[in-house]
């Protein structure tokens, strides 16, 4: 599996069409056995009269509602208000978190006398401050904004600081030696470096970003994801209600695949060109 | 950092001050912290019309902790948080490792089941709440349901990760030697997987710790984030940063011992 370089010819080529085309089979195969397994459980819920009423959670009733809901605009509405929070909030992380990796990458003394104040607040579960950001922000979408921030910020602070560690010091000696100022310092031998372990570290925010964004638009907003699961809930549109969960996962697929990705891209292992 | 176990006899004096480093270290850390907190805090409730902020600040949530804890409320909450994060845990273990076990040994397992566990794995675990509710006749099982659906695929993946690194010559080797499947397991799998399923679990308690708290703001009556949520509509904002700070020394403490666990099974030792 791994990037040392092939002989290149059409076979090698060749073979490697056919892997990725068995991928995609049985990538195929398997979301296929799901809907059945799916629906197999659906037929059951169906046969016992005290559940009948939850057949709507199955997947013939979701794949109807998808393009109603699609036609209506909701999935994208309630996509692109998430979005926004999402997005600001992870902005917002990234932000804060890769100038304090940074730091605590470079000085050790910072990185000793921060470590246990971080430690500590990384494991307060996010949600336990969304009480104090909803009094502290009038709005309830700045709230949220808040929320994501402080749950994706450690994430990307510890694994930038963890990417400056593997920094090859002399690096830093050669740049002082040929004039580098602190800019130069900056933007040619730090970010390149710690390019790859920024993106996992985003990577990794972004799912922790993932988890805290549905509880909490569950209180007191009337858009995104988490509102849509909580209204169709609310209606007993159950078949809305799977549709909402599915496209909640497959946008969070999605998502992580872009990171992986480029993960991939900035991996140490490509230079470059292929 | 390195954690060899060669160490030399007159070894204790400098364990002793790195010890002392470290405590001082830590100590300091979170004074500076609590400074910091009360420092803004001062600032923020000096304005009248934010004065109010003042019962967010660290001296009122100290003594709300300590009363807190007489009247045995912290207790309870963490009671009844940690029964349903273990229970949560435990069925998540018990599932997540063998399913990646599975996905480790078997290679057309792991490539059918790839798509689907990688679209379920990406649903937020909340998503799953009206659902559990309808499901589970009360609410601590859906809860739990809850942190074990959370739970489980940091779990599964690890374990599948651990086992793609096993040497597949000890497999060759136990069989050759009469090893029955059950030997293979107890003998070659668990041991040698056990360093990346301890990673797993602590990755899972992560989420799972996540998932606890918003999973009990609604419908129970007991639990860390219902006192949260208790102390919040009681406006008794002292108590409800009592029980933050709670949260954060107790997440600290598990994910501590899970780390202590994972070096006492890192590879580089060999005792």
């Amino acid at each position: 599996m791994s990037a040392v370089a092939a002989p290149t010819g059409s076979f090698t080529s060749l073979c490697r069409k056919i892997l990725g085309v068995r991928r995609l089979f049985c990538g195929f195969i398997g979301l296929v056995a799901f809907f059945a397994i799916w629906e197999l459980g659906t037929l059951l819920l169906g046969l016992n009269p005290a559940t009948r009423t939850f057949v709507t959670f199955g997947p013939i009733p979701t794949l109807e509602a998808f393009p109603v809901l699609w036609g209506e605009g909701k999935i994208q509405a309630a996509v692109a208000a998430s979005g926004y929070r999402m997005g600001m909030g992870m902005l917002i992380a990234i932000a804060i978190g890769v100038p304090i990796g940074i730091v605590m990458g470079r000085s050790k003394r910072f990185r000793e006398m921060s470590n246990s104040a971080f430690q500590f607040l990384r494991m307060i579960s996010p949600l336990a401050w969304m009480p104090l950001a909803v009094i502290v922000y009038p709005e309830w979408d700045q709230a949220i904004v808040f929320l994501i921030a402080i749950a994706a910020v450690w994430p990307i602070v510890f694994a930038t600081a963890a990417g400056l560690s593997k920094i090859d010091p002399a690096w830093f000696k050669v740049a002082r030696n040929l004039g580098a100022k602190t800019m130069h310092m900056l933007t040619q031998v730090i970010l390149p470096a710690i390019a790859f372990d920024v993106l996992t570290g985003i990577r990794l925010a972004l799912g922790v970003a993932w988890i805290v964004l549905v509880p909490a638009e569950l209180l007191g907003v009337t858009s995104g994801l988490g509102y849509a699961i909580k209204d169709a809930r609310e209606t007993l549109s159950y078949n809305h209600l799977t549709v909402m969960v599915l496209v909640i996962g497959l946008i969070g697929w999605f998502l992580d695949s872009i990171c992986v990705a480029l993960i991939k891209r900035y991996s140490w292992h490509h230079r470059g060109h292929n | 950092m390195s954690t060899s176990a060669t160490a030399t006899v007159n070894d204790t004096p400098r364990l002793m001050k790195s010890t002392g480093q470290g405590l001082f270290n830590f100590v300091t850390g979170l004074t500076i912290l609590f400074v910091l907190w009360w420092i803004g805090i001062q600032l923020i409730s000096s304005s009248p019309a934010t004065a109010y902020f003042a019962s967010f600040g660290p001296v009122p949530a100290l003594r709300a902790m300590v009363a807190m804890w007489q009247s045995g409320l912290i207790q309870s909450a963490v009671w009844a948080s940690g029964s349903r994060l273990g229970a949560g845990l435990l069925i998540a273990i018990a599932i997540g490792v063998p399913i990646g076990i599975l996905m480790g040994r078997i290679q057309i397992f792991r490539e059918l089941s790839n798509s689907p566990f990688q679209l379920m794995r990406m649903i937020s675990p909340l998503s799953w709440e009206p659902i559990a509710v309808i499901v589970f006749a009360g609410w601590d099982s859906a809860i739990i349901f809850l942190i074990a659906i959370a739970a489980v695929w940091p779990v599964m993946f690890a374990t599948a990760a651990g086992l793609a690194k096993v040497d597949p010559n000890w497999f060759k080797v136990a069989r050759n030697l009469g090893a029955s499947r059950r030997h293979m397991l107890t003998q070659i799998i668990v041991p040698a997987i056990t360093f990346d399923v301890l990673t797993g679990i602590r990755l899972a308690l992560g989420v799972a710790w996540i998932v606890l708290v918003p999973a009990e703001f609604f419908g129970v009556t007991s639990g860390l984030g219902y006192s949260i949520e208790d102390a919040r509509e009681g406006l008794n904002y002292d108590q409800l940063m009592a029980m933050v700070l709670v949260i954060g020394a107790i997440g600290y403490l598990l994910d501590s011992f899970f780390v202590q666990l994972i070096k006492r099974y890192s590879w580089h030792r060999q005792t």
